[in-house]
């Protein structure tokens, strides 16, 4: 298998920091600002049980730019006040990483993110899983492609505002 | 020490340490709030719901089209098996081996034509015939035949492809226990049960099975903020309900002429003939309903898991005569505008949490919209009343036996 030089690698987990870290802070347009700029950009949020049924149901379909820009708006205008907030706390660790030439590198990481609601103030599991991700990597930085958010639960716990 | 809670506690209950009973208010439009969070209620009401006379949704026959296809799902905390045999016909099975009872399937879904316990082999066919049993000569009773022993069955019906259940044997014949709501159900699914399975959205609740049940699909216009900033109105509907306590609602949807909140508006976009766009429900008491909402059509399983949890399965289908890029279009919308990150259905959850975190506290829950008659169940629903739930909840009351409070 091709060698990844550790500048591209370096970037990418960059990347990945950058993404769990402006999620924690419920900075959408940060959130937004992790992925390419192209009308294919897409962000996706499934479970392990639909993917191996070969479901194409998913929780979140945000498949194109403007979808990822009406994420912002939902989080940041349609939902507030709505919902008894909590916080999230996202870890990562990448698992994988192909090169699939032209700049373009295929990543795979395991997540865990823990959730404290405000009314109980206590932390628990919210979810585990995987992000498969496409990347584009340029001389200056790395930006998502696509993200795709597949879940060990096939259940929800309560409900879900923030991306994962 | 004893504090407060454990005086009251202690008084309300008899000599022998019972629960206290459950006495009803008089007037139909107050709702005694402990009947969301004792447990011992929830106990009560497994018995006399969910395994008395009512039949209860399991899946659609589009869940598992092919041939050796099967789900495995509960009722309360009953395991089932679904099949579809190999001559095509749907079955419904008492999830454990006919031998010592260990649950047979342990996957949500797959597709098999032969079930093996794993205890002592005994292997079942997707008719539920017992077809191996691994014994020698002597092992079992001389008089010993297989065919006595088949996977035990729970009553089944199938309607518009809708798969339902019942433990009891005298629960009335499907046709009855759904009086006038059949062509309800249709109308849903957009003519008739030919549906093609696109997956779930799966999410429990931290809620009691009523909070669900009572809350759910009624109070899109009122709760939404979506539908508000959208500027996205109902036009005119109406409700049914029924003394069974089933309930439906039909109303016209009006889309704004321009979405400049979103930019891509195809989120609420309807495919189709104008007129042909309207929001459709229907629920089946005790727990489950489905609705048909743009493009979407989707049935929602619910199950009771205990008395503050309740897991729900929001299924969506496509039409079995659609083409690809329809089905794209309803995988597209369903999977962002409901369930439990959709745009209009978020909150739903929130709501059903504190209505249950709060459900502690004293007296009773108060239905106002649409009352007329505080001491009568009404008859006629406009499109968002609260009181579209009352006969419902006057069935709850009997079935549960609870007395109404003298005057």
């Amino acid at each position: 298998m091709k060698q990844i030089c550790s500048d591209v690698l370096s970037k990418i987990d960059d990347l990945q920091t950058r993404y769990i870290a402006v999620i924690d802070a419920k900075d959408m347009e940060g959130w937004l600002s992790t992925f390419c700029q192209v009308a294919e950009a897409s962000y996706v949020y499934t479970t392990a049980e639909n993917l191996r049924a070969n479901h194409a149901m998913a929780l979140v379909m945000d498949d194109n730019y403007q979808r990822l820009q009406d994420r912002v708006t939902i989080v940041n205008k349609v939902w507030p006040g709505t919902y008894a907030d909590y916080a999230t706390r996202h870890f990562v660790q990448r698992t994988a990483c192909r090169d699939m030439g032209a700049g373009k590198y295929e990543v795979e990481s395991n997540f865990m993110v823990m959730t404290t609601p405000e009314e109980t103030g206590r932390s628990t599991l919210f979810a585990t899983g995987v992000y498969f991700d496409q990347v584009v990597v340029d001389k200056d930085q790395a930006l998502f492609l696509s993200k795709k958010v597949v879940t060990d639960s096939s259940v929800v716990e309560r409900f879900m505002a923030y991306p994962l | 020490m004893t504090n407060h809670a454990e005086i009251i506690a202690t008084e309300k209950q008899d000599a022998k340490g019972a629960n206290p009973p459950i006495i009803w208010p008089q007037k139909a439009n107050l709702l005694p709030k402990e009947i969301f969070v004792r447990p011992d209620v929830f106990e009560e009401e497994l018995a006399r719901i969910f395994y008395g006379k009512e039949w209860l949704m399991i899946a659609h026959e589009a869940e598992i089209p092919n041939i050796g296809d099967f789900k495995t799902t509960q009722v309360g905390r009953v395991p089932l098996l679904i099949t579809r045999d190999n001559d095509g016909e749907i079955n419904v099975y008492y999830n454990a081996c006919s031998h010592r009872g260990v649950q047979l399937e342990t996957a949500t879904s797959g597709n098999k034509l032969r079930f093996r316990c794993p205890y002592h082999s005994w292997l079942f066919n997707a008719k539920g015939d017992l077809i191996g049993c691994p014994n020698k000569p002597g092992d079992f009773p001389s008089d010993f035949d297989k065919s006595n022993y088949p996977l035990d069955r729970p009553r089944m019906a199938i309607v518009h492809g809708l798969i339902l259940v019942t433990f009891n044997p005298e629960t009335p014949p499907i046709e009855e226990y759904l009086e006038g709501y059949i062509d309800k159900i249709a109308q849903v699914f957009g003519g008739d049960g030919n549906l093609r399975l696109l997956g779930a959205q799966k999410v429990v609740f931290h809620a009691n099975w009523k909070t669900f049940h009572d809350n759910d699909t009624y109070h899109a216009g009122l709760l939404h903020t979506a539908f508000q900033m959208l500027n996205w109105s109902g036009g005119s509907g109406h409700q049914t309900a029924n003394a069974r306590g089933h309930r439906s609602y039909v109303g016209e949807v009006t889309l704004p002429e321009e979405v400049n909140r979103l930019k891509d508006p195809s989120l609420i976009e309807f495919k189709g003939e104008a007129s042909e766009c309207s929001s459709a429900s229907v629920r089946l008491f005790p727990i489950s309903g489905m609705t048909r909402h743009l493009n979407t059509i989707g049935i929602r399983f619910a199950n009771p898991i205990s008395v503050d949890e309740t897991e729900v399965h929001y299924t969506y289908f496509g039409r079995a005569e659609d083409d690809e890029e329809m089905i794209r279009h309803r995988v597209r919308q369903a999977s962002n505008l409901l369930g439990p990150c959709g745009m209009v259905s978020m909150e739903d959850a929130a709501v059903f949490h504190r209505l249950h975190t709060a459900g502690t506290t004293p007296g009773n829950a108060v239905f106002l919209k649409g009352v007329t008659d505080d001491h009568g169940i009404p008859e006629e629903f406009q499109q968002s009343d609260e009181a579209a739930n009352l006969p419902g909840w006057e069935h709850y009351r009997q079935t549960m036996g609870y007395p109404k409070e003298q005057s």
